[in-house]
Parts: C-alpha cells; sequence; structure tokens
C-alpha cells in the first residue's frame, strides 16, 4: 500500500472555531513524516481524527487504506502529547492491560509487556506500582505501551516535548528504527530543528490550514538561499548591513537572506572585519525560515 | 466493542478491590452494627462506680433505703437465675446449691410470698403476718438455707457477682459514710467534693414524709443524673408508703390509684380480623425505611466511587490514551459497569454479613426458634433492594459520567455537583415522613419523579404500593435511565478530552440538546 494516510478537504469545527479547515494530504508508508505548525494550529486535531477520537464535519479520511478508521484502529499506536498512568497499577500489568484493549490476547500481551519492558531495560519494574517510576521511565513505559501492539502506522504527538537531551536521542533512535522496521511515523512538533532532522516529508500548518508540504528537499527548495552564519562578538549591526533582505539572528547564529545580485563576498568582508566568524556556509533556508515566510505570506494576504 | 466495555470494566472492579475505601465500605455495615450495640453496653460497663454519701435528718429514711435496695438487688439475682434456669438448665446446674435452692423456691409461689421470701433472704423485716403467708414448703426451705443465703449474700463482692453477669446497683452506687466526729459533716462532705474523692452528698430534711423540705442533692456533676434519680425512686416509694400508712388507706387501694392507664396495640389482618401487635409486625414496618437508608448509602458511595475514578483518569492524562484503543462510550459504560459491580459487591457483603449476625450467630448461641421468626427476613424486600439499586446506580452513575468528563479535579466537580447532592438529600430528608405514611399524598408525589423513585419506592414498601403504581414507576425510571445515558454520553464525547476550566451548566445542556460539533467548545490550547 503506497499511503498511509490520506486526508482530502477535511474540515473539524468547534462551534464557530474553525480548528482544521480544508486539509488535503498524503502520508506515504514507511516514512516519517511532520506535522509542523505553531501552538493551536490544529496538529492534534488532526491527529485525533486520524486516531477517529474525533470525527470529521466534512471531506474524505482514509487511513491504511480504510476509509472507517475505526476498522484499523488495532493497527494504529498513538502517543498523545498529554499521557500518563494508573499509579496505583503494577507496571507489566498495566502494559498489558492497554495491549488487551488494542485486541491482543491477554497471554500474548502480558508475554509482549514482559519482553517489551525488559528490552527497555526495566525488567527490575515489573511488579513495581507505576507511582514508583521516574519520569524517564514513565516516558519509556508510555512509549512501549504505544508499541506493544506492533502497529503498522505510529502517530506520536509532540514526542520531544519535556524531554532532556538524552531521552530526546532516545526517541529519535525508536522514530527512526520504526522507519527501518517498515512503519509509518507521524509525528508533530512546533519545533523546526527537531522536524529538519529526521523527518522525510513534512507539512506546515497553521491556523488549520496547510501551507506547504512534500518531502524535506522539495519544501527546501521553495525558500531562497540563506547564508548561515556562526559568530562570537555583537551582531546587533547585521540587520543594518548592505545587501541583505532579511537578517534571522540568534545571537551566536544567524540567518542571512541577500538581496537580489547583492554579492556574498562582500557580505562576509564586511562581517570579518566587525565579528569573530567561525562559519559562513551558503545553503538552503531552515525550516523554520520558511515557516515564518510562509506564514507572513498568509497573514499579509 | 462488548468485549472492551469488559475490559475497562474488570480492570475498574480489579482496581477498586485494591482501594482503601472498598474495604473501608465492606468494614462499615458491620462496624457500625456492632459498635451501635457494643458502644452503649462498654460505655455504661466502664463507668466507675458513683459514691455518695447521706445526711439523714429524718432518722428513718436512708435505713430504709438501704433495705429496699437490698430487697431490689436480690429480688434481681433470683430473677436472673431464675432466667437461667428456665433457658440453660447446664448453666443453672454449675451454680452453687446456696444459689439454686432459693431460685427453685421462688419458681412455685405467688407474687405476694415472693416479696416476704426476698425480704427474708435479704434479711429485712418483713410483717410477721406476710411471713405467716408462707406455704410450709417455703419455710422448709428458707429455715434451711436461708442463713447460709444471707451470709453469701452479705459476703459477696461485686465482681464475683459481675462475673455471674449481674448489673446491681451496689456495683453502680456505692454509699460511704458521713465522716464522723466532725462539727460540719456538711463542709467535710464539699471538701471531699472538691477533691475527687466523692461523686455526690444527699440532705434528707427532718420530715420528708410531710414535705420535702429542705432535702437537697450536692454535687459537681449535673450531667449524670441516673445517682441522683435512682435514689430519688427508691426514696419515694418508701415515702408514699408511710403516707398511705398514715392515710389508713389499702395498700392495694393505693396501687389502684396509682396505676396509669395503658393502650395496647391492635392491627387489622389480611383477614380483616382485628389481631395483636407483635415485634415482627413493628419491625416490618421500620424494615423498608432502613433498607431505604442502606439504599441511598449504597449509591451515594458508589456515584463517589465512581466520580474519583473518572477524575483520576482525566486529571491523569489516561484518557487521550485509552480513547485511542476505544470508544468514548465503550470507556463510560466500562467504568460504569465496574462501579457497579464494586457496588453490588459491598452490598452483597452486607447483605451476607446481616445473615450471619441475625440468622446464624443466634442460631449457634442457642437462641429460641421464636427469636429467628422475629427477623423480617422478606425475599421480597432484598429483590427490590437490588433492583433499586441497579436503576438509582445507573441514572445517577449517568449523570456523574457526565460531569465527571468535564472535571479535571475533585475540587471543579465540587460546583456541579451540588444540584445532584441537593436532589439526593430530599429523599433523606422525606424518609420519616414517608415511613410513617407510606401512601401519603407526598408519597405518591415522589414516587413518580426518577430521581427519588427508588429511594421513595423502597420506603414505601411497608405501605404497600398498588401494582400499577409498581409498574409506571418502574417504567418512568427506565425511561429516566435510558434519557440521562444518552445525553451522558454526548456530555462525556465532548467532555472527556477538555482541558482546564469546566464548562458551565448552560454549556453542558447545549451539548446535550445539539449535536456533536453544533455547540462552541471552548478552545483546546496545543502546544
Amino acid at each position: 500500500m503506497a499511503e498511509a494516510v490520506i486526508l482530502e478537504e477535511v474540515e473539524k469545527n468547534f462551534g464557530a472555531v474553525k480548528a482544521v479547515d480544508r486539509l488535503s494530504l498524503i502520508v506515504p508508508s514507511g516514512c516519517i513524516y511532520g506535522f509542523l505548525g505553531p501552538n493551536g494550529a490544529g496538529k492534534t486535531t488532526t491527529i485525533r481524527m486520524i486516531m477517529s477520537i474525533f470525527y470529521p464535519d466534512a471531506g474524505r479520511l482514509a487511513v491504511l487504506g480504510h476509509e472507517n478508521p475505526l476498522a484499523v484502529k488495532e493497527r494504529l499506536g498513538y502517543l498523545p502529547e498529554e499521557k500518563g498512568l494508573y499509579d496505583k497499577m503494577r507496571v507489566a500489568e498495566l502494559v498489558a492491560y492497554f495491549g488487551q484493549l488494542k485486541g491482543l490476547e491477554p497471554h500474548t500481551a502480558r508475554l509482549r509487556a514482559k519482553e517489551m519492558l525488559e528490552r527497555f531495560d526495566l525488567g527490575d519494574w515489573l511488579d513495581k506500582r507505576c507511582e514508583a517510576l521516574s519520569k524517564g521511565m514513565r516516558q519509556k513505559v508510555q512509549i512501549l505501551i504505544t508499541l506493544l501492539h506492533e502497529p503498522d502506522l505510529v502517530i506520536l504527538d509532540e514526542p520531544f516535548s519535556g524531554l532532556d537531551p538524552l531521552n530526546r536521542d532516545v526517541m529519535r533512535d525508536l522514530i527512526l528504527d520504526m522507519k527501518r522496521q517498515g512503519k509509518t511515523v507521524i509525528f508533530s512538533t512546533h519545533i523546526m530543528e527537531q522536524a529538519e532532522q529526521i523527518c522525510d516529508y513534512v507539512v506546515l500548518i497553521n491556523k488549520g490550514r496547510k501551507i506547504l508540504d512534500g518531502s524535506l528537499a522539495q519544501v527546501r527548495a521553495s525558500g531562497d538561499q540563506a547564508i548561515l552564519l556562526d559568530y562570537d562578538g555583537d551582531g546587533a549591526f547585521l540587520s543594518q548591513l548592505p545587501g541583505l533582505r532579511r537578517v534571522n539572528d540568534a545571537g551566536k547564529q544567524a540567518e542571512l537572506f541577500l538581496e537580489e545580485g547583492a554579492d556574498a563576498q562582500e557580505v562576509l568582508k564586511a562581517l570579518v572585519q566587525r565579528l569573530q566568524v567561525r562559519r559562513f556556509d551558503l545553503r538552503e533556508p531552515s525550516l523554520h525560515e520558511i515557516f515564518v515566510g510562509a506564514v507572513g505570506g498568509t497573514d499579509d494576504a | 466493542m462488548m468485549r472492551k466495555i469488559f475490559l475497562v470494566a474488570r480492570r475498574e472492579y480489579v482496581e477498586n478491590l485494591r482501594t482503601k475505601t472498598f474495604w473501608i465500605g465492606i468494614v462499615s455495615f458491620p462496624l457500625i452494627i456492632g459498635l451501635a450495640t457494643a458502644v452503649p453496653v462498654l460505655l455504661s460497663k466502664a463507668k466507675e462506680a458513683r459514691s455518695y454519701a447521706v445526711i439523714d435528718h429524718s432518722g428513718f429514711l436512708l435505713q430504709e433505703v438501704e433495705e429496699e435496695v437490698r430487697r431490689d438487688d436480690l429480688r434481681e439475682v433470683i430473677e436472673t437465675l431464675a432466667a437461667v434456669y428456665r433457658e440453660d438448665a447446664n448453666r443453672f446446674e454449675r451454680l452453687p446449691e446456696v444459689l439454686r435452692q432459693p431460685t427453685l423456691a421462688w419458681l412455685g409461689i405467688e407474687e405476694e410470698q415472693r416479696q416476704v421470701l426476698v425480704a427474708e433472704l435479704a434479711a429485712v423485716e418483713a410483717d410477721s403476718m406476710a411471713r405467716a403467708k408462707l406455704s410450709e414448703n417455703v419455710r422448709g426451705r428458707l429455715d434451711a438455707l436461708g442463713l447460709a443465703l444471707r451470709q453469701w449474700w452479705q459476703g459477696v463482692s461485686v465482681q464475683e457477682l459481675e462475673d455471674m453477669d449481674l448489673e446491681l446497683s451496689r456495683s453502680r452506687f456505692v454509699r460511704v459514710e458521713v465522716p464522723a466526729g466532725v462539727d460540719d459533716p456538711q463542709a467535710a462532705l464539699n471538701s471531699m467534693i472538691k477533691r475527687d474523692q466523692l461523686f455526690a452528698y444527699f440532705i434528707i430534711g427532718p420530715d420528708p414524709v410531710e414535705s420535702a423540705d429542705q432535702c437537697e442533692y450536692v454535687s459537681n456533676n449535673l450531667t449524670d443524673r441516673d445517682l441522683r434519680r435512682w435514689f430519688t425512686g427508691k426514696a419515694s416509694r418508701i415515702v408514699r408508703q408511710r403516707r398511705v400508712a398514715r392515710e389508713r388507706i389499702e395498700p392495694e387501694v393505693a396501687r389502684w390509684i396509682q396505676q396509669s392507664l395503658a393502650f395496647e396495640g391492635r392491627k387489622i389482618g389480611v383477614d380483616g380480623a382485628v389481631e395483636d401487635v407483635g415485634f415482627k409486625d413493628q419491625a416490618r414496618q421500620w424494615a423498608p425505611l432502613a433498607f431505604s437508608y442502606l439504599l441511598w448509602i449504597s449509591i451515594f458511595t458508589s456515584i463517589q466511587m465512581l466520580l474519583t475514578s473518572m477524575i483520576e483518569e482525566k486529571s491523569n492524562r489516561i484518557v487521550e490514551v485509552l480513547l485511542s484503543s476505544i470508544s468514548p462510550i465503550e470507556l463510560m459504560s466500562g467504568k460504569i459497569a465496574g462501579v457497579a459491580a464494586t457496588g453490588l459487591t459491598v452490598v452483597g457483603s452486607w447483605a451476607l454479613c446481616f445473615f450471619l449476625l441475625v440468622v446464624v450467630v443466634p442460631g449457634l448461641m442457642g437462641a429460641p426458634e421464636d427469636f429467628l421468626s422475629h427477623i423480617p427476613v422478606e425475599p421480597l424486600y432484598m429483590v427490590a433492594f437490588l433492583f433499586y439499586f441497579l436503576v438509582g446506580y445507573l441514572f445517577y452513575a449517568a449523570i456523574i459520567a457526565g460531569i465527571g468528563s468535564v472535571c479535571s479535579s475533585l475540587k471543579e466537580s465540587q460546583n456541579l455537583m451540588s444540584p445532584i447532592m441537593i436532589v439526593m438529600m430530599i429523599p433523606i430528608l422525606a424518609m420519616l415522613p414517608i415511613g410513617q405514611n407510606p401512601n401519603g399524598l407526598v408519597a405518591k408525589v415522589l414516587s413518580f419523579i426518577p430521581p427519588f423513585t427508588p429511594f421513595v419506592m423502597m420506603n414505601r414498601a411497608a405501605g404497600p404500593p398498588a401494582l400499577w403504581e409498581y409498574l409506571l414507576t418502574t417504567v418512568l425510571m427506565l425511561v429516566a435511565v435510558v434519557l440521562a445515558f444518552r445525553g451522558a454520553a454526548k456530555v462525556f464525547r465532548i467532555g472527556v478530552l477538555l482541558t482546564g476550566k469546566p464548562p458551565r451548566l448552560q454549556e453542558i445542556f447545549k451539548w446535550m440538546v445539539f449535536s456533536e460539533g453544533a455547540a462552541a467548545v471552548p478552545k483546546e490550547e496545543e502546544s
């Protein structure tokens, strides 16, 4: 099957609020797909429609080839952004319970729960209550609940939020691992840098509407070339520098956009005089820049 | 679908079994019954003997009160022993000979002779005319054993009497002598009271037969009136006897004058004939009240349990994970079923405990057949109780599910819960009036209002209501349950994923009336 998820002109309203507005997109099978957008863009609502927690008011939706997402609910794995555990339940019991809810036989569910917990270094915690787990361990348990029934499509809502760098890497490796196993992974984030690192495809959503989508390369190519600058010193003058159309300055790193016909060499010369330049790299613009540009554009319209 | 509902219900049930609340619920009923019977007994046992003194200015009253007390106590002993003889022959055989003989004599004689016998045994002078009335047989036993019993009675300690399960005034009230050789005995007693060596003292006036002039009771504890009432009773009886004698009134006449009028309770039986009212009838009148109260408690605790568990899922953010596997309706039904099973377990354990307590335990302890037949074990009440528990619980559970789904903490739910609480208070307030008048207008009207139906119909069971009333109220109740579930399902679907401030009642009603999506839902935070 070529497409894991298809959305056609999907709409979802809450009273007068349009949470999702005529959204169309295609998620190919076996890829990592990023839902990008600021807070309140409609990412979670879209995900909930794919998970058949909400139903679209209009439009067509197909998940794993089925028009009725309920039919494939047991082949989906979902890690919501807001997630918790039953504190009083024992860890292995809890994992097996969620496995059974996903249609696993009681015996299989228990067996796999034990296996998975041991694989995630939680073998000593099988019979402990969930309240005893540390935050990192809770995250692991929540993830393996998502994966226990070996879903074909995994949806992760803001999987990186609240993770420390170490666990962030663990999560990233997991996502890559799922792709290697041929699963489709959709994840949502509002932090573009994360998407840039691992996504094959992205869709940019703002105010319920799609801004642009495609493979990461396509999306990037749609923007203008930019100079990535790493520097030390006071960069306050950057925005006044001649030859630059726009500056996206973060203090130690900046993205510079040249005016039509301006010479990158001239800019570099000017910079070297006033800053300690550590990197000067002409390349495709960041997702962040593309997003800011695109959202700014729609706002003007 | 059923499989997932079952999974959710089973988890709910198993988890509830692990909570303290559940076990407190199980234990509370036998505990309350046990405490209600044991505490008053223990309290009266634990009460230390009250010491008192008497300053007697009349010269005769104190002595006669003492004699009266001895007579009454001894009579109490013999009556208790007579009861033992009738009910537990083995135990009677184990009693000392000195106690058995007078008891046997007692059993064979008339009331008048009993008074003489007691007086004789208590070493109080009985008038010789009365003594002459004693039969040869009794007098014979008296002469043989009288002295021995008299000695036993004077020497027996309070502890020994208590070991024999005899509750006598001498174990409750102990008289101490007024200090001799002091100028002002009253001052001495006052200081004893101050030092807590004395509970109280009485002053008997110079002529108590004439009037209560100068009779006083002095104590620092005026809340415990047992001693005062007890002593007053004894003294009044003696004074009354003296007055009767002084006016030359026949004692029989005096007794007759003092007798109050008693009305015997009767009722109309099934066949229309007038019957005596027994304990069983009274129990039958009051049993529905108890059942109704129990029903209320069971439903109330069950829905509290449901609310707590609903809110736990919301505040722990488990709901969304659950909803990725099951539908909101499956989740709601599962939880309601799980808590229902928990509630039924608790109620069932109470019923079992009640059964053990009133049927098995007395049977084991050799209670007479007769006692068992007094217990109103009406199977119909039990069936009605279970039925009303189920429908009442389902009705309120649906509402609670709706409320629980929109609140993120117990505190938030308080506001929405208060109307429910007020509604639930009405059957409690109406309970006693309905119990007294099960077919009255209030009872009838309330029966047809579904939120009250289970409690009120249970309450009216002694009436009993007409068959058509049972049928109509049941139909209404079932319709109400279905409607409540429909409304709750709509609210639940929308509410369960809401975070932040709970919506107001008007908004919730809008969700119920309009289809999903038509009503405004507070915008959700996405991050």
